[in-house]
């Protein structure tokens, strides 16, 4: 390790404890806290309309749902284009109480922590079991595995009269330590919340790939029978990393449920599953910063070309559906882009700015 | 000194020039709505006329002075492309922008949303017609007869003129979703009251684009007539294959064919467009004024569409008419509230919304809400489609859907 724990211009770790570390500097550390400053504290200082809250708030489960999708497609290689199906699971287990102690029974409104982690766990169950096929299959197979467990949940949800055939199941407004948290709080409560559990899910995913577990997704992802001669089991970590990927999706659907106030069927279709999908490819696969660059870079593209398209249709009236073609056009373009010219994503340009920034202004 | 008071009073009178003929006559209020709805994307082939007759008719308004001392409308229409995540933050849009009605779309949406309609204690005029948005809930006022009306009413006239003394044999042909199940679901509940008709089948639709074996089974079963509650597209399909196997009924209930009846969103010009002459004897209870019947609301309507310059795919179609429609209920709103003297807000409009009676021009009947009543225009036509276009045959109102209502 350098000697200069402010500013250290290389690798010299002496033991593996010093690799462990979360942050290698001093300067490290103190830029990431006051980031986390900032994200907690500017909405003390600026007021926000409930739109913007909600378009945050929406990037912030869309970064917990996508947490699990990379940890599964980026750290141990395994293709999923049913992510939002997991991401419905976790909605469903609240709306599953919903339905049958009524949406504002004290458990839903009170308990609501004890909810969220129920419904990552239930997202895990399913992830796992989905992931069983994972241990015969490979690639696109698995691809279409994982679809076909897509088209399962919406078929199910649509069906049963139990989920209200796909319409909304209502979630009825939540308790804090203050009492009810009303409309007027609703959205900046919840960005708090979800901010939290970004955090310390962001942690989790970072301590996780520093330990043999984390080590084994990545192994199984370069090799998987090397990864079996070196003594790790492939099967285990394959079902394991469906399971982790699940436990995200679920924990996003349960706040998505909540911020919502409501679970219907439409935020959960394959159209979803491409899209969280396109956030781990454009964040970047197998980086953590690509984790929340992805939801950020979609979410942003989207709202500003439906502004776009509403300015263009504004102006040509001949060409009304010109939005209906810009939008999946512009979504498309960003992720062929994307792929055939930064296939590492934006979390590579974040990697280039810190190296130069390393050596900025003369260090070496 | 003297001067320079001078050259300040002549700056002051020039200033006042400029001012008395750059400001409006007079300056009246404008107040705020919102509009939600699929105008591209999935259903946009509904919503994009409606979007029209809305922004026309509060075209109307503003360039009419219709409201009186200058007061106008503004109404920003907003494409949700069918989402209700992008519904919902629309309407957090609008709420921020201060709106008095929320003008909205889809049913999903709609229901995503019910809660907050009701906490935030706004008028909303819906363009979906399903009966579920105003079960529980106070703000929201449905514009026409329900899906669930359409498909008991037709139901009802199944067996008004059904020829024979056997009970009608009647297949649901639906939309594979809650949209589509609603209806049949009250059509049992209409059944278990006493209406006198057998649900031989009940047909969940997909994408097919071939519906031989379905018709044929239909008619092995012995069914005479099939009632329609999705949309345009798989109807029209159906109608085509019917037409190609020889088993569309020439007149209505004739005996060894296939009679086929259909909800608000499964007719109109739209469908003939799409199934030609395979359209002809089709039934479709509707509670707009079509611009075929030439009649003087349908001139009204035309002329405002010709005023803004619509094709005539637009200017003919009932979309336009509901947009219309929903645009009108939120002007009269308005202008009630107004006339009666009250401050223009959220809580005056709806006190006003719950006796608002008028006649519209793009209407089948006169439109009527009370404290009670949240479906504004009751009455439907039933129509029947004829050399090419729907002619009216005769007005109907249901009867076992008030029982259905009051059994829940």
């Amino acid at each position: 390790m350098s000697q200069n724990r402010w500013l250290a211009t290389g690798n010299f770790f002496t033991s593996y404890k010093q690799e462990q570390r979360t942050f290698f500097t001093h300067l490290d550390r103190t830029i990431f806290t006051c980031f986390l400053v900032l994200l907690f504290g500017w909405p003390l200082v600026f007021e926000i309309s409930n739109k913007y809250m909600l378009v945050l708030d929406n990037i912030l489960i869309a970064i917990v749902a996508v947490m699990g999708l990379n940890l599964l497609l980026g750290f141990a290689g395994l293709i999923s284009i049913g992510h939002a199906a997991f991401v419905g699971i976790g909605a469903y287990t609240v709306a599953s109480f919903s339905q049958v102690i009524g949406e504002n029974h004290v458990i839903i409104t009170h308990f609501w922590p004890v909810l969220i982690v129920c419904a990552g766990i239930m997202g895990a169950i399913f992830g796992a079991f989905v992931g069983l096929p994972a241990l015969r299959l490979k690639h696109l197979y698995l691809a279409i595995a994982t679809l076909s467990f897509q088209m399962i949940f919406e078929w199910f949800i649509q069906f049963m009269s139990f989920f209200n055939q796909g319409q909304t199941i209502y979630v009825g407004r939540v308790h804090w330590f203050t009492g009810m948290v009303g409309r007027s709080d609703h959205y900046l409560f919840w960005y708090y919340i979800i901010l939290f559990i970004v955090v310390i899910l962001g942690f989790g995913v970072r301590n996780l790939l520093k330990t043999k577990y984390g080590r084994c997704l990545v192994a199984v992802r370069d090799n998987d029978r090397a990864a079996d001669a070196m003594g790790m089991n492939p099967g285990l970590t394959k079902v394991y990393a469906f399971a982790l990927a699940g436990f995200f999706a679920g924990v996003a659907g349960a706040l998505h449920a909540y911020l919502y106030r409501g679970v219907g069927f439409e935020s959960f279709t394959l159209h979803a599953s491409v899209g969280y999908l396109a956030m781990a490819i454009v964040g970047g696969l197998g980086t953590l910063n690509g984790i929340f660059w992805g939801p950020v870079a979609i979410k942003f593209l989207d709202i500003q070309v439906e502004q776009f398209s509403e300015f263009v249709g504004h102006y040509l009236t001949y060409a009304p559906n010109v939005a209906t073609a810009l939008k999946p056009l512009s979504f498309g373009l960003v992720i062929v882009l994307f792929l055939m010219y930064e296939p590492r994503g934006i979390a590579n340009w974040w990697r280039i700015v810190k190296s130069y920034s390393k050596l900025w202004p003369f260090r070496y | 000194m003297k001067s320079k008071a001078t050259l300040f009073f002549n700056a002051f009178l020039v200033i006042m020039f400029v001012f008395a003929f750059t400001l409006p006559a007079s300056a009246g209020k404008t107040y705020k709505l919102g509009m939600s709805l699929a105008i591209t994307g999935p259903t946009s082939d509904a919503g994009n006329p409606y979007a029209k007759g809305a922004e026309d008719w509060f075209k109307f308004v503003n360039e009419t002075d219709y409201l009186g001392d200058g007061d106008k409308i503004d109404c920003p229409i907003r494409d949700d492309q069918y989402k209700n995540d992008t519904t919902k933050r629309f309407f957090e849009e609008f709420l921020d922008d201060g709106i008095l009605i929320f003008l909205s779309y889809a049913t999903g949406g709609n229901l995503a949303l019910k809660r907050d309609f009701e906490e935030v204690q706004i008028p909303v005029i819906p363009a979906s017609y399903h009966e579920g948005l105003i079960v529980d809930a106070n703000y929201t006022f449905m514009p026409v007869a329900t899906y669930s009306e359409n498909a008991v009413g037709l139901a009802e006239y199944v067996v008004e003129k059904h020829k024979g003394t056997d009970t009608p044999q009647v297949a649901f042909f639906i939309h594979p979703s809650a949209f589509g199940r609603g209806p049949l679901e009250d059509t049992r509940k209409a059944i278990a009251e006493g209406l006198k008709i057998d649900i031989v089948e009940v047909v969940e639709h997909g994408t097919d684009l071939d519906n031989t074996a379905m018709l044929q089974r239909l008619q092995s079963k012995g069914v005479q007539y099939v009632i329609c509650h999705t949309v345009q597209t798989p109807v029209a399909t159906m109608l085509t294959d019917a037409q190609r196997l020889g088993v569309s009924a020439a007149s209505f209930g004739e005996k060894g064919k296939l009679t086929f009846l259909g909800a608000h969103y499964t007719g109109g010009s739209d469908l003939i467009a799409l199934a030609g002459t395979a359209t002809e004897g089709y039934i479709w209870a509707d509670s707009y004024n079509l611009t075929s019947e030439k009649n003087e609301k349908a001139k009204k309507q035309l002329e405002l569409a010709e005023r803004y310059g619509r094709d005539d795919k637009a200017a003919n179609s009932h979309n336009y008419a509901a947009g219309i429609l929903a645009a009108q209920i939120a002007t009269e709103a308005i202008k009630e509230t107004k006339k009666a003297g009250l401050k223009i807000n959220r809580e005056n409009i709806y006190k006003t919304m719950q006796a608002l009676n008028f006649n519209s021009f793009a209407a089948a009947g006169p439109v009527t809400y009370s404290p009670t009543e949240r479906i504004g225009v009751d009455v439907m036509n039933i129509y029947v489609a004829k050399d090419g276009v729907f002619k009216k045959i005769q007005a109907f109102e249901s009867q076992y859907i008030q029982k259905v209502r009051a059994g829940r």
